[in-house]
Parts: C-alpha cells; structure tokens; sequence
C-alpha cells in the first residue's frame, strides 16, 4: 500500500476545527461575559474582562437571588431516580421485548414508538391531575413534590430508553444466553448475569440520556415543584432569567452555574456516552 | 391591570428564595407554615418589599412562610386556578379581584370578608368599603392591596438633546406626532414599545382618545348587519391609532419582536423618548437605574377628541384571598388572617405605595421620594380622572387574541375592524376560540 | 428475524418483564394521551376548568386544523425545518465523520467538543442565543458593527444611528430559528456515523487501494454504501426529532414571532393550551403531531428501506 501525504489534510483540520469553535465558541463568550461588569457587554463582548471590566458581581448576585446548593440537591435527588428506574423498568421491557416471540407483541413495539412522539404538553394536565388525586401532587411536601416529578419523567424517558436497549439486545448473540441456560440458570438469572453486563454501555448511554434530559427539563418541573425549596436547577435558572430582565451579565453567569455541573458530568463519561449510544442506534 | 409579562419562554412558576428562619416569640402559639401565592415574584417592582414584609411577619409570629409568588402572566392564573380546582391551593392567595377569580368564588374555595369578621371584627376596616371588589353574590373577598396607575413616562435628557418641550397637561395628539417626527430625525426612537409583548398599554389610551372617560369600559359588539357599533369602532380607530405610529416609524425598529425588556432598556438608556407603562415601572427603575434617575420623568399620555391628556388608567385589580381550606384549618386560621392583616396595614401598605391608588382609610404616607417619584407624585395630582382598564373587563381569551392580533393589524396583513371583530367573538364565546363556532 | 431459542419458549416470566414498564406508560403516558383524545371533542375553557360539555359538531376542531391559516404556517415550517435537519444535520455529521475518519490526531478531541452541545439545556441554550442574535448588542451585531458591516449614518443632531439587523424579523427568523436547533444535534449524527465508519474494515479500503481507487472513489463507492443502514437510523431519528422540537424555539421565539409567520407545530400548540386556554383545540393539535410523527417515520423508513426485523 503506497502511503502518500494529502496536501488537503490542512483543508480538513481548518474545517473541522472551524465547526468545533462554532460549539465550543458561544460558550466561551458566555463565560467570559459573565464576568464583565453590568453595561459592556453590548458596547465590548469580545474582549477578556480584565482589570475594571472584570467582577465577579454577577455571581454574587444570582448566589443572592437563589439557593443553589439546594437546587442542586433536588436536581441530583430528581435526576438520580429517574435514571435508576428508566434503566430498571425499560432493561427488563426491553429484554422481553427483544427475546420472546408473543401475540401483540408488534402492537407493544407500535405503542412504545407512538410513545416517542407524545408531546410532553399533552400529558401534562391528566398526570397533574391524577397524582393531585394520589395525594402526590400539590401536598406542600417537598420529597412527594419530588417524587410527582420523578414519575412522569420516568415515563417520558422509558419509550426511548427502550428502543435502544431493545436494538442492543437483539445485536446481541444468542448463543450466550443458551449455554447459561444450559448450565441450568433461569431467565432472570440470564438477564442479570449475561444481558447487563453484556449491554453495559447501552444501559450506560440510557443512564446519562436520562439524567441529562430530567436534569434539563424544566416544563415538567414547573409544574410540580412550586416553592422556593422544591425548585430543581434548571427552573432556578428560569427564575433567574425572568427577574434579570435586560441584566445580561446576571444572565451569562446563571447558564454557567447550570451548565457547569453538565459538563463535568459529560467530561467524566463522556466515552460512555458514545460508545453506548452507538452500540444501541447502530445495528449489526 | 397588572403588567402581563411573558417573560421567558417555558416560565411557569416563579418564587422567591428566602430564608424560612423566623425566630419564635414567646408565648405564642405554635408556630405553623403558611402557604402563600402571589404575583410579586420575577421583576415585579415591589418584590423587594414584599420579602421584606413577609419575613417581619415570620419575626412577629414566628410562624414560617412558604412564599410561591411568580410573575403574573396567563400562564399563572391559570395555574393557580388549576391549583383551587384539584385541591392543591395555597393557604393566602393574592390575586386578581376582578372576573379572573369567579371560578374560585363560586366554587366556594376562598372565605369571604364578611365571614372572616364574624370572627375577627376588625378584619379589614382599614379599607374603605366602596373600593372593595363586590363578586356576583354581592359579598367581598379580596382585601385590596396598592393599586396602579398607567401613564407617559419620558426620557428628559432625550427630549432636550433633540429640542422638545416637556409635554404638559394640555399635550396634543398631534403636537406628539410632529415631536415623535423631530426625535425620529434627530436619531432617537421616538416611542419604547414592543408590540409583540406589551401592546395593550398603548391600545388602552388610544381607545380613550377614540372616545373618553366616561365610555371607556363600554365593551363593543357586532350590529346584526355585521358592522361593528360604536365601542367596536373606536376600538379599530385605536388600533389605527397605532398602526399610523408603527408605519411612520415611531416605534422601534425590531417592535414586532423585541422583549418589553429590551425595549424599556432603550428608554432606560436614552435611546427613546416615550414609555406609556404602569406605576410599577416608578420601583423598577428606581431598582434598576439608579444612577440615571434624574432623566426620567411623568408626564401625560396627549390626548385627542373628547379626552383630556390629564385623564389616566388606574385602579385597583389585586387582593389577597384566605382560602376556604386554611380557613377552617383551626391550626392556620389565625396565621392566615394575620398574614393578610400585617400585608395590608396602613404601615406595610405605605412602603408598597409611592404613588398608586390604595383602598386605605387613612390613605398611605410615603416617605422620601426619589425624583422619579416626585415627578409621578406630580402628575397624579395634576389628572383630572383615572378609570380602570377596558381590557380587564373582557375574557383572557379574547384579551389574548386582541393582543396577539395586533402586529398583525399594524404591519397590515388584518385589518383592524377584524382584529376587533375576532376578540368580540372569543369573549361571547369562552372556550371556543375557533372560527365560525358561533357566528 | 431471529428463532425463538428453547429458552424463550416459556411465556410466564415475560410478564414480570412487562408488566412494570407497561403499566408505568398506560399510567403516566398513553391514559392521559388518551384523556388527550377525549378533551378533543370536548369543550373546555381553561386549564383548570372541567368541560362544559361537547362541541357542536363534534369534530369542530378537527374542521380547524383544516382551516386555520396559524396551523398551515406552522406546518409549512416544521416540515421545512425536518427536511433542512435531514439535510444539513445529517449532511453535515456525514461530512465532518468522513473528514475526521481521515485523519490521523485529534479524533477524539473532535468528538467531544462536537456531541457537547447535546447536553446542555434548551432554556440554557435559547438564553445563550438570544444573547447572540440580540438587537442591540448581540453577538452577531456587535461583530458586524466592527467589521464595517452594517449601515449608519450620522444625523445632525451629532448622533449616529445604526442599522442594527433584527434577526429575528421576517428576513431572518428561518436562519435564526433553524440554525441553533441544526447546530445543536450535529454532533449527535456525528458520533453515530463515527462509529458506523469504524465498523467498515480496514480490508476493504486496502484492497480498493490496491485497485487504484482514489479517496472520493472510495467514498462514493465503498464508504456510503456500507454505511447506508446508520445513514437509515439517522435520517429516521432526524425526521422524528425535528418534528418534536419545540423549546429552543419557544425560548427564542415565543408566540409566533415575526408576525405569526414563525410558529411551529409544537410551539402552537403549547401557545393555544396554555396562553389562548383553549385546551381542546390544543388537544387536537397534540394529536395531529403523534399522528404526523407516526406517519413521517414510517414513511421515511420505507423511503430509506432501512432492514429492520419489526
């Protein structure tokens, strides 16, 4: 194989490294903006705050509007239940789905795509209005008023979580799961011993998708938690947004307090993410 | 009529953080958490003061309150009223004492003040009968708070630097129009406004200059011949009013999409003359800009036909509301009582006030009033008649489709005798907001 | 389609598999779509009121959608916005999978800062861009206004006026919509054909080498027709995604801006339900994008004959 040097390989590197400042850009002007004082940024936005321009004001400000460390713990306490029970339920739905032949079993499949397309908006008022009947919603409890949101988010995440973990499992060999069977084990065995380790990067990817996704969700929170000690990350930062009013600088810095957390979770998994989501969305 | 904000997209709920420590006096008695929702959250201008007053409460009584306040928009009332209707309401509501709060009156979710003097004689009497709210069943419910009142605002540094007299009491439509055209040339936007948001203060005085005080809250309807009578013509003449404004440029140039932020920040920052906005604006700009203050002042919306431009709108929309559920609480009944009690006492009342309408016996006694406020001070002095707004009068659907319809009408894709025409329609016609439901 | 192995022979434990995940979305999400259905026919006239009965003809909102010039336009512009998410989304992560397929460093630099995007909030986002593509001191503006792009003029009065571009107006409302809602999920592809790409063996590039054939050959010939099935699963989930997006826009936007030529299928119907409380109308609406997103994907994998054993 002749091996040559491709005079275009600069082209490529300026290209790819021009659609990686586009992502990467916007955020950075974001952060450099949240520490420029009140008033330059619409004269000079471009500039890294430094000396009289540079204050940490705006951090001040949002720390004094809003209760972050409580914020963040109803985030956590949301997203992390969320995560454990779509993984839980749509692992073992998926498993069956994937492996058993049954009647209906095309209608299932039908429901949980249908699923997909349900807008959130259109739920909404039904589930409030059920779980106010369970005596979930609208109690002034603030761990049921977490527990009202945790539910329907599971809900919302479980028809995607399945359809990737069902397109894993059906990748997978079967020839694993009958020699376990051989041996003796039961499909309950088989599903814990073989199919999640096996998937383990699929149910990696339906892990962070769900925890990204409720972390993110703020329609579904405004709902369900409505006092100050209930509220989740992301409505803080729309409680922020809408008292700054033109109070941009205010507003740079309550996107980077939420986005920050994000990307530290993302710079931990993000090998995770890929190899999982991959595994699940492409077959064969 | 409280200042409808969108403000941002998916808000819905909207409170304050805020510290839950009150420290417990002696000998009272048990402390309970109180549930309150008012429309004092987002930037709302007495935001500051109702923390303030809500936590001087928690260290009189020692009890805690758990504070739901949010910015006041469609989204919220209907919250709130999906609140009352499941079950889920708060203790203390402050809310809107007009047609909004039928469905929790009638429903019997909230106590009247009749009732709550049985108990508690004194409940109230510092406010004066007449201007408390009457509900269909001819009782009261809702202790009123502040007030409001809407009128010019204008940038003085702008109006000079182009060589505009102050407008007076005896302002001219038509003395605006050629002082709009001078600052438009010099450079400046004449008028800060988005009509994508917050159309309805404009609408609101143009109706007026299309007819007067006196007939302001006649609501319009369609002739059997389908021609629109007397109240709905002066409705379309205002939006007429306003699309002669938008098509001679006096508005800014992005009004069809700009924030009410964004363009209150060009008045702010001297780049437009003219803001009509409400007495909340007075507290927001004092917030806000403090340094710029002196630029500002009050002036008088001009005026044509039968109108004086000293005749205004204002009012009072909001009060609070004990619902039934706390009140037969034995444990909250006091707490909640109390709570309205102390919000509403001439004392709290006053820091809310500067220079709106209140219901209070004694009236209120600001003290130390900034320029911007002396200069309202000034103007409500100066007006000769103040009515409430025609808008509050119709559905919230309606309203919605008035306002929604009205950069339609402007940049002349509808014509403002069908904006008209569809609003009358939704407001006879609650819930069916589609074509051709009714005729 | 795959025999049903000895194992999977006995149906009792599949209801312990089922049962949960199935009853937990009949419960929180297709009992309350269905609720949905009925409110269509209903009349309702807030969130938190009941029905006052049927509507007269019951189908009166069905009759709507057909109607409503606001629904066409929202229409028109959701299925513009698929079909430029299919070509530009999908276009470009085919492009930057190719390019970075490639070479030889950074690869992996690439793919972490080009799925980042993904995993930020929309209300963040929608925050971030309107600060970008603000009026007065945006971003793009203030970048234009330096480099002597935009017009001003000095008025006598000494004052300069600038024409600052309202990208938010008719003009440009599609690029200012589309393009974050494009950007955001490039990425997403990205990663998905990466890894199409790696599964294709080295082999078959070598031996095509060795036939002479030269980097857009190999491409066009061995590359795309290998990668067709991932391609499939992309356009689909594009197809399916664009049709459901509805907060970056609702952030920037809002109610239909500019002059009610900006809605979308979603942001219409949230509009209708929560700030016009027509609720049953916005019901009907609900169901018109389940019934779109149904038909679209099928479609698009009957176009794209994607092999797939369901």
């Amino acid at each position: 194989m002749k091996k040559r040097v491709r005079p275009s390989v600069i082209f490529i590197y300026i290209v790819l490294i021009f659609w990686g400042l586009t992502t990467v850009y916007p955020f950075i002007w974001v952060l450099l903006n949240s520490f420029r004082k009140k008033g330059l940024i619409l004269s000079d936005s471009f500039s890294i705050p430094a000396g009289k321009a540079f204050t940490l004001e705006n951090y001040a400000l949002a720390g004094e509007r809003a209760d972050f460390k409580n914020a963040y713990l109803n985030s956590f306490i949301i997203s992390g239940s969320v995560t454990i029970g779509v993984m839980l339920l749509a692992g073992l739905a998926a498993y069956g789905m994937a492996r058993y032949r049954f009647r209906g079993r095309n209608l299932l499949y039908s429901l949980t795509m249908a699923g997909m397309m349900i807008p959130v908006f259109s739920t909404i008022i039904p589930v409030f209005r059920l779980e106010v009947m369970m005596r979930i919603a609208g109690t002034g409890n603030r761990w049921l008023s977490l527990l009202a949101t945790i539910l329907p988010q599971v809900a919302g995440n479980l028809c995607f979580a399945m359809v990737i973990l069902m397109n894993f499992i059906r990748s997978v060999p079967i020839e694993l799961e009958e020699s376990a069977f051989m041996d003796g084990a039961s499909v309950f065995q088989i599903f814990f011993r073989i199919i999640i380790p096996t998937a383990k990067s699929s149910f990696a990817t339906v892990a962070i998708f769900s925890f990204l996704w409720s972390y993110n969700d703020l329609f579904t929170q405004s709902f369900f938690l409505r006092y100050p000690r209930d509220r989740a990350i992301t409505g803080l930062l729309n409680e922020i947004s809408s008292q700054a009013g033109v109070n941009y600088g205010l507003m740079a810095a309550a996107v980077v307090l939420v986005v920050i957390p994000v990307l530290v979770v993302y710079m931990f998994l993000q090998k995770n993410i890929m190899r999982g989501l991959t595994a699940g969305a492409v077959k064969g | 009529m409280k200042k409808t904000k969108k403000a941002i997209a998916l808000s819905l709920t909207a409170a304050i953080g805020l510290s839950a420590a009150g420290a417990v006096m002696a000998g009272a008695a048990d402390p309970v958490t109180l549930s309150v929702v008012t429309s004092y959250g987002g930037d709302d201008g007495n935001r500051r003061n109702f923390e303030q007053a809500v936590q001087e409460y928690e260290d009189k009584t020692g009890n805690t309150v758990e504070d739901g306040s949010a910015t006041s928009d469609e989204e919220w009332k209907a919250k709130v009223l999906t609140d009352y209707e499941t079950g889920s309401e708060p203790d203390v509501l402050f809310f809107f004492s007009n047609a909004d709060a039928d469905p929790i009156i009638d429903a019997g979710k909230v106590v009247s003040i009749e009732e709550i003097r049985e108990t508690y004689p004194d409940y109230a009497t510092n406010m004066k009968e007449a201007m408390l709210a009457a509900a269909s069943d001819g009782k009261h419910y809702a202790v009123p708070s502040s007030g409001f009142w809407e009128n010019l605002f204008v940038n003085k540094t702008v109006l000079e630097d182009c060589g505009v007299d102050m407008p007076g009491t005896n302002y001219t439509w038509d003395q605006f129009l050629e002082d709009c055209q001078t600052i438009k040339d010099a450079g400046y936007t004449p008028i800060a406004c988005s009509l994508f948001e917050v159309p309805h203060y404009w609408f609101e005085f143009c109706v007026m200059n299309n007819g007067s005080l006196d007939s302001q809250l006649t609501l319009p309807a369609v002739e059997a011949d389908g021609s629109l009578d007397e109240a709905g013509q002066k409705w379309a003449a205002a939006l007429n009013d306003m699309k002669e404004l938008y098509d001679r440029g006096f508005f800014p140039e992005n009004t069809t999409t700009a924030t009410d932020a964004e363009t209150v920040q060009l008045f702010g920052d001297g780049d437009a003359a003219f803001l009509i906005d409400g007495s909340w604006k007075v507290g927001y700009f004092t917030e806000n800009y403090p340094d710029n203050l002196e630029d500002y002042a009050v002036a008088y919306v001009p005026a044509k036909g039968d109108r004086k431009a000293t005749d205004a709108i204002g009012g009072i929309s909001m009060g609070y509301f004990i619902s039934r559920k706390a009140y037969d609480d034995p444990a909250r009944q006091k707490a909640a009582v109390d709570f309205v009690e102390y919000l509403t006492s001439d004392d709290v009342l006053s820091r809310f006030v500067t220079t709106e309408v209140t219901a209070l016996v004694n009236g209120a006694k600001p003290a130390d009033l900034n320029s911007l406020q002396q200069s309202a001070a000034e103007a409500n002095a100066n007006l000769t008649g103040i009515v409430g707004a025609v808008q509050d009068t119709i559905s919230s659907e309606a309203k919605g489709d008035l306002f929604g319809n009205v950069v339609a009408v402007v940049t002349g894709s509808m014509t403002a005798e069908d904006a008209v025409k569809s609003a009358i329609r939704i407001n006879g016609n609650p819930g069916a907001a589609d074509e051709g439901a009714t005729g | 389609m795959q025999p049903t192995s000895t194992i999977y022979k006995k149906k009792a434990p599949l209801l312990v598999f089922l049962i949960p995940a199935f009853a937990f979305l009949g419960v929180y999400l297709f009992y309350p779509f269905i609720q949905n259905v009925i409110n269509t026919f209903l009349n309702i006239g807030g969130l938190g009121r009941s029905a006052d009965g049927a509507n007269t003809p019951f189908y009166m909102n069905y009759a709507e959608l057909l109607r409503d010039p606001k629904l066409r336009t929202a229409l028109k512009n959701t299925l513009l916005l698929t079909l430029c998410t299919v070509v530009f989304q999908v276009g470009i992560a085919l492009v930057l999978a190719l390019l970075v397929d490639s070479i030889h460093r950074g690869a992996r630099i690439f793919r972490t800062i080009y799925f980042f995007p993904i995993v930020i909030s929309a209300t963040a986002l929608g925050l971030m861009f309107n600060l970008i593509f603000l009026y007065k001191g945006g971003m793009v503006n203030q970048m234009l206004f330096s480099l002597g792009k935009l017009h001003t003029e000095t008025r006598a009065s000494g004052r300069m006026v600038v024409d600052w571009i309202d990208w938010k107006d008719k003009d440009h409302f599609m690029t200012t919509m589309f393009l974050p809602v494009i950007w955001q999920y490039v990425g997403f592809y990205f990663v998905i054909l990466m890894t199409g790409l790696s599964n294709i063996s080295e082999d078959v590039f070598e031996s095509a080498s060795l036939d002479g054939a030269g980097g857009w050959q190999k491409v066009r010939y061995i590359t795309l027709p290998l990668l067709r099935n991932t391609l499939c699963t992309c356009l689909v989930l594009a197809v399916t995604g664009a049709l459901k997006v509805f907060d970056l826009p609702w952030v920037m936007f809002g109610a239909g801006m500019p002059e009610d030529r900006g809605w979308l299928t979603g942001t219409y119907m949230y509009d209708q339900t929560f700030n016009k409380a027509n609720i049953d109308y916005g019901s009907t609406i609900a169901v018109l994008i389940v019934v779109l997103g149904v038909v679209l994907s099928n479609v698009s994998k009957a176009l794209f004959r994607q092999t797939d054993d369901y």
